[in-house]
C-alpha cells in the first residue's frame, strides 16, 4: 500500500506532536513532598573550595557554610558565637581566651575540639611569622593586622591567641577552622594548594556533596551543625552566565534567590507576587580614579605614565571634583539605587564592638558641590587656563586631554563615563574613554614596580571596590608600598602611611577611629580618587516556599552573600503557620543554641544530578536520532521502490 | 586521479592541522593579562605567591624554547596538559564534559534546521510567487537577520515564564528526584526544547534562502526542461533532477556548519546557562587559561578542518567535475 505525501506528513506531524506534548509542563518534576530545596542564583563565578583560594563573594559563602570560624560575624555585623561560644580578653590585653564549643562534633562524626582552632590559626600564624602569606593571601592578612603572634590550645575547651593589639581586629577574621583530622598533615606554605574535593568535612551548617566547576555546587544539611537549623534541608548554587536568564529563573520559581540583579530587572521586580527585592548596603564603592604616579616620590616612568603632570597637582585633581554631579549618577546611572561616595571608608563600616559603638566612616567636612563654575575657577586658580578654542592647557603648555579607562565587567560605568566626559568638557577638559577587558586593564595600569613591570599609560579610570566591615583593607589600597601590588591611583603620601601605621598600634577602638578619621579627611582633600558613589547590593528573592529572610546587617544589608553565612538557620517554611512575625534570635542578639543535643540530626538523603544522567542522555539522543534516520532511510527507500514499480 | 584528489585533500588537511597546534600556543600568549593575576583575583597578593604560582604552572621559565618545546612535545602524546582554572583537573576532563552537551545541541539544531529549512527552501522555489513562497521567504529572512540571543530570549520570556511550558536553564532540574532514566530523559528534554528550537530557528533562514535560490536556478536548466518534455511528473522532475543539484550548495553550508558544531552558539549557551564548550571558551578566555584555551581552540579547528574534508569528499562523490 502506497502511503501518500500528505499521509506522511501528517504522521510526522502526529509524531513531532507526540514529542512536544511529552516534553510539556507535566514532563517538569514536580515538587513533591520531600526535603526543602534552597536554589541560589549567582553570576558570579565560583573559584575554588579551598578558602584559601577564596576569590568571590560565593567562594566565601560557601567555606563558611561548609566550615566555622572560630567567632562570626552576626546580624548587626557584631561578633557572633560560633566555633567559639565565649571569648574575653585578658586583664594585660595581651592575650584573647576563646572558649570551644563543648561537644561538638564534625560532619563525620569525629570529635571538634580547640586542637582543630589551633591547627587552623597556627598555619596563619606560622606563615606571619615567616613573612609569608597562605594561598592566594586573601584570609590572613587580617591576623596579621591584629598583630597576634602565637596560637595556644592548653585544654580541648580553650584556645588563646597573644596579641599586642589594643583594639578588637581579632574578632573580625574570615578564618576557616579546618578538620585537623583531615589537613592535619598540610602547612601554611601547602594548604593553598590542597584540592578540597566534596564531600567536605565541616562543623558548619551545611557541607558540600558536589561541585560541578562553572556550573552548580550542592550542600546538605550538617546532622552535627551546633546551632538552629534553617528550614533549607539543602542547597544548589547556581552559576548563572546571564543576569537576564538568572531573572527569568526567579520569576518562574526555578531558583529562589537571585544575586546581583541588573537595576532595570530589579525595578521590574519590584511588584511581582511572591518575589521581594533588597537593596543593601555595600563595604566598598565605585570611584573615578587618577595616575598619580609620581606624587610623593617624583618619579616618572619613561613611554607611560599619565598624559600630564596636571594629575599629579591636588589642586587640579580636587577642581575636577566639583565638575562631577554624583546625584545624577546615582539617578541616572544606579537608578538611585547608591548613596553619594565621599571618603574612603563606607558608611557601612560599624564598630558595635566598642564602647560606645560608633561608625568608621567619617563625613568630609566642606564636601565639593558640583558647580561647573566653582570647577572652571578652582583650574584658573591653578594655573590650568584656557587656550582660544577653549581647551583647558596644563603648566606646560600643552592642552589637556584625558584618557579615562574601565573595565567591561560592569555596564553602568560606560554609562557613567558619557557624564563625567560630557562635565569635563564643559571645563574645557577632552576625555577619550574606553571599556578594556577586565584582564587586560590590569596589565595596563601596572606601573614599573609591579612583576612583572608595567608603564601604567592612563589617566583615570573608573572602578569599584568591595571588601569586609573592617575599614584596613580598603584604607591599605593607598599606602606608597601598595604600588606594583594593589594600589591603582599610584598615589604616595608620606603623611598618610604614617597615619595608617599609628591606626594599626592605636591602644584601643576610640584612638584608632581619631587617627582614621584623619586618613579619610586627607584622603578627600588630597583627591587621589573622587568616590562616585557607595553601591548597593541588589538582590531578589522568593517568598512562597522560604519565609524568615533576614538582612545581614538587619538595617540596610541584604540576606545572602553577606559578610557571613548564619542567615540561614533564619529561613522558615513559607507554607506552614508562622507563630511569630520575626526570626528572634538576630533581632535580640542571641547567641544561636549550643550542643549537638540541640535538636535531633535528621539528614535527608541528598537528591541531585547523578553524574550519569549526561551519558543516558548521551545515549538516548542518538537512539532517537538513529530512529529518526532510519526511519526517513526506510521510509525514503520504499517510495523509490514503489516510484520505480510503476 | 580519484586517489590523487583525496590523498592532497588529506595531507593539506593535516598540513593546517598541525600549523594550527604551533599556531595556538602563541595566539593566547599575545594577549595583555596572566592567569597567575586573572586566577588569584587579589591585588593585594604577594610578589613571592605570584612568583610561586608561576613556577608551578612552568610559566617561570623562557616562552621560547622551554615552553614551547614543552607544549610541543606533551600535545604530540595527546596531553593538553591541566587547566589553570579549574584546579586538579586535565584539559582532556574538562573539554570531555563540556564536549557533549554542545554537540547534543548544536548537532541536533543542525539536522532539525537543515531537514526544516532545505524543505521550506525547496518548495518556496518550486513554487515560487506562491503565497507560501511569500510569506516562508519572509520569515526565512527575518530568521536569518536575527541574533541567537534575541531568539532565545524570546522564547525564554514567552515559553519559560510567561506560558511556563518548559524549564529556564540548565541541562537538568537541580534537586529533581528522578525514579527512572526515563524520567531523567523526559527531564531533558524538557530543559533541551528551547535551546535546541533557538539553535534550529537560528539556522532554518539561511538554509531555506540557499535552497530557494539553488532550486530556482536549477529550475531554468535545459536538463529540467527535458525531464518536463519527457512527461515525468512534477514530483518525479523535482526528485530526480532538481533536487540532487540544487543540494550541492546546501551541502557545503551543512558541512561549515557542522565544523562548528563544537564550538556551539556561545549566546545559546548563555541564554539557557547550556554547560557547553562555547561558554567554557570565553570563562577559559577571561581567566587566561591557556591549557584550556589551547584545547579547545585544537579541537574546534580539527572539527572545522574535518567538516571541510568531508564536504570537499562528498562534493567529489555528488559532482565528479571537482575531482578534475
Amino acid at each position: 500500500m502506497r502511503m501518500s505525501a500528505r499521509a506522511r506528513a501528517a504522521r510526522v506531524l502526529a509524531g513531532l506532536a507526540l514529542a512536544l506534548s511529552a516534553v510539556g509542563p507535566a514532563a517538569i518534576p514536580a515538587a513533591a513532598a520531600g526535603p526543602a530545596i534552597l536554589k541560589l542564583g549567582t553570576i558570579e563565578n565560583l573559584r575554588s573550595l579551598n578558602p584559601y583560594q577564596a576569590a568571590y563573594f560565593p567562594d566565601y559563602e560557601t567555606f563558611q557554610l561548609n566550615f566555622s570560624l572560630l567567632v562570626d560575624i552576626g546580624p548587626k555585623l557584631e561578633p557572633y558565637p560560633a566555633f567559639a561560644d565565649k571569648w574575653e580578653r585578658s586583664a594585660d590585653g595581651k592575650s584573647w581566651k576563646f572558649h570551644i564549643r563543648t561537644g561538638m562534633k564534625w560532619s563525620d562524626g569525629k570529635p571538634a575540639d580547640s586542637a582543630d582552632a589551633c591547627f587552623s590559626y597556627g598555619l596563619v600564624v606560622d606563615a606571619i611569622n615567616n613573612d609569608a602569606s597562605v594561598g592566594n593571601g586573601y584570609i590572613d592578612p587580617a591576623l596579621k593586622d591584629a598583630r597576634v603572634t602565637k596560637a595556644e590550645c592548653p585544654d580541648p575547651e580553650t584556645m588563646l591567641l597573644f596579641t599586642d593589639d589594643g583594639t578588637t581586629k581579632v574578632l573580625k577574621t574570615s578564618i576557616p577552622i579546618l578538620p585537623k583530622h583531615i589537613y592535619g598533615k598540610e602547612t601554611y606554605e601547602t594548604i593553598g594548594d590542597v584540592d578540597f574535593k566534596p564531600p567536605l568535612v565541616g562543623t558548619g551548617q551545611y557541607q558540600v556533596t558536589e561541585y560541578t566547576a562553572d556550573q552548580v555546587v550542592h550542600l546538605v544539611r550538617n546532622p552535627n551543625y551546633w546551632g538552629k537549623k534553617g528550614f533549607a534541608d539543602e542547597i544548589f548554587i547556581q552559576i548563572f552566565k546571564s543576569a537576564d536568564t538568572m531573572v527569568q529563573s526567579l520569576k518562574r520559581g526555578d531558583i529562589d534567590y537571585a544575586r546581583s540583579v541588573p537595576v532595570e530587572q530589579f525595578k521590574a521586580l519590584e511588584g511581582e507576587p511572591n518575589i521581594k527585592t533588597v537593596a543593601g548596603d555595600l563595604a566598598g564603592w565605585v570611584e573615578l580614579g587618577f595616575n598619580n604616579y609620581g606624587t610623593g616620590t617624583g618619579k616618572s616612568i619613561a613611554g607611560g605614565g599619565a598624559s600630564t603632570r596636571a594629575l599629579q597637582d591636588p589642586a587640579f585633581r580636587d577642581a575636577l571634583g566639583y565638575a562631577i554631579d554624583k546625584q545624577a549618577l546615582v539617578d541616572k546611572v544606579r537608578g538611585g539605587f547608591a548613596e553619594v561616595g565621599s571618603t574612603n571608608v563606607p558608611p557601612v563600616m560599624q564598630n558595635l564592638e566598642a564602647t560606645p559603638p560608633f561608625n568608621w566612616h567619617k563625613n568630609p567636612a566642606s564636601p565639593r558641590t558640583f558647580d561647573i563654575a566653582i570647577a572652571k575657577q578652582k583650574l584658573d586658580a591653578a594655573g590650568y587656563v584656557l587656550n582660544a578654542t577653549g581647551q583647558r592647557l596644563d603648566k606646560e603648555g600643552k592642552p589637556i586631554s584625558l584618557h579615562l579607562v574601565m573595565p567591561d565587567s560592569e555596564p553602568s560605568y560606560p554609562q557613567g563615563a558619557q557624564f563625567i566626559q560630557d562635565w569635563f568638557t564643559q571645563v574645557g577638559i577632552k576625555v577619550q574613554s574606553d571599556v578594556i577587558e577586565e584582564n587586560s586593564l590590569y596589565e595596563i595600569m601596572l606601573p614599573p614596580e609591579a612583576d612583572p613591570p608595567g608603564t601604567a599609560k592612563y589617566d583615570m579610570f573608573i572602578w569599584s571596590w568591595y571588601e569586609t566591615v573592617e575599614p584596613n583593607v580598603l584604607l591599605q589600597v593607598f599606602l606608597c608600598n601598595q604600588i606594583g601590588t594593589s594600589s591603582d591611583s599610584l598615589w604616595c603620601n608620606p603623611d598618610y602611611d604614617k597615619l595608617y601605621d599609628q591606626q594599626n598600634l592605636a591602644p584601643d577602638d576610640q584612638q584608632r577611629k581619631k587617627l582614621i578619621d584623619q586618613m579619610q579627611d586627607l584622603f578627600y582633600e588630597q583627591a587621589p580618587y573622587h568616590i562616585l558613589y557607595y553601591d548597593k547590593q541588589l538582590d531578589a528573592y522568593r517568598t512562597d516556599k522560604f519565609a524568615g529572610w533576614q538582612n545581614q546587617p538587619i538595617d540596610g544589608g541584604y540576606p545572602l552573600f553577606s559578610y557571613s553565612a548564619i542567615d540561614y538557620q533564619f529561613l522558615t517554611d513559607a507554607t506552614a503557620v508562622q507563630p511569630t512575625a520575626s526570626p528572634e534570635p538576630a533581632a535580640s542578639g542571641q547567641a544561636p543554641s549550643g550542643g549537638p543535643s540541640a535538636s535531633p540530626a535528621q539528614t535527608p538523603a541528598p537528591t541531585g544530578t547523578s553524574s550519569n544522567s549526561t551519558l543516558l542522555i548521551i545515549v538516548g539522543v542518538l537512539a532517537v536520532l538513529i530512529i529518526v534516520v532510519g526511519g526517513v532511510v526506510f521510509s525514503r527507500r520504499r517510495s523509490r521502490a514503489l516510484e520505480d514499480d510503476e | 586521479m580519484g586517489t590523487r584528489y583525496f590523498g592532497r585533500k588529506l595531507t593539506g588537511a593535516l598540513i593546517t592541522i598541525v600549523l594550527i597546534v604551533l599556531f595556538n600556543f602563541f595566539l593566547f600568549r599575545m594577549m595583555p593579562g596572566s592567569p597567575e593575576r586573572a586566577l588569584a583575583r587579589n591585588p593585594h597578593i604577594q610578589a613571592s605567591v605570584l612568583a610561586e604560582t608561576r613556577a608551578r604552572w612552568g610559566l617561570d621559565k623562557p616562552l621560547f624554547p622551554d615552553q614551547f618545546l614543552a607544549y610541543v612535545a606533551a600535545t604530540t602524546q595527546g596531553d593538553l596538559g591541566y587547566s589553570l582554572k579549574f584546579e586538579g583537573q586535565t584539559v582532556v576532563d574538562v573539554l570531555a564534559t563540556h564536549f557533549w552537551p554542545t554537540v547534543i545541541l548544536f548537532g541536533v539544531g543542525e539536522v532539525l534546521a537543515a531537514i526544516i529549512g532545505l524543505a521550506l527552501g525547496a518548495y518556496t522555489g518550486w513554487r515560487r510567487g506562491g503565497p507560501i513562497d511569500l510569506v516562508g521567504n519572509a520569515f526565512s529572512l527575518i530568521l536569518y537577520s536575527m541574533p541567537y540571543f534575541v531568539i532565545g530570549m524570546l522564547l525564554l520570556v514567552v515559553f519559560a515564564t510567561g506560558l511556563r511550558w518548559f524549564p529556564t536553564s540548565g541541562m537538568l532540574s537541580l534537586g529533581a528526584s528522578h525514579a527512572s532514566p526515563i524520567d531523567v530523559f523526559v527531564d531533558f528534554l524538557a530543559h533541551f526544547t528551547l535551546p535546541v528550537a533557538t539553535v534550529a530557528i537560528g539556522l532554518i533562514g539561511q538554509y531555506s534562502i540557499l535552497m530557494r535560490s539553488s532550486v530556482i536556478e536549477t529550475l531554468s536548466e535545459d536538463y529540467v526542461t527535458t525531464a518536463r518534455a519527457k512527461g515525468l511528473t512534477d514530483g518525479r522532475t523535482l526528485r530526480s533532477h532538481v533536487l540532487p543539484n540544487a543540494l550541492l550548495p546546501a551541502v557545503t553550508l551543512i558541512a561549515i556548519n557542522l565544523g562548528y558544531v563544537v564550538a556551539g552558539a556561545i549566546t545559546v549557551e548563555i541564554v539557557f546557562n547550556w554547560p557547553g564548550l562555547g561558554t567554557l571558551t570565553v570563562d577559559a578566555l577571561s581567566s587566561r587559561d591557556y591549557s584550556v584555551l589551547q584545547g579547545s581552540f585544537l579541537l574546534l579547528s580539527i572539527t572545522v578542518v574535518f567538516a571541510n574534508l568531508a564536504a570537499d569528499f562528498l562534493y567529489a562523490l555528488l559532482d565528479p567535475r571537482v575531482k578534475a
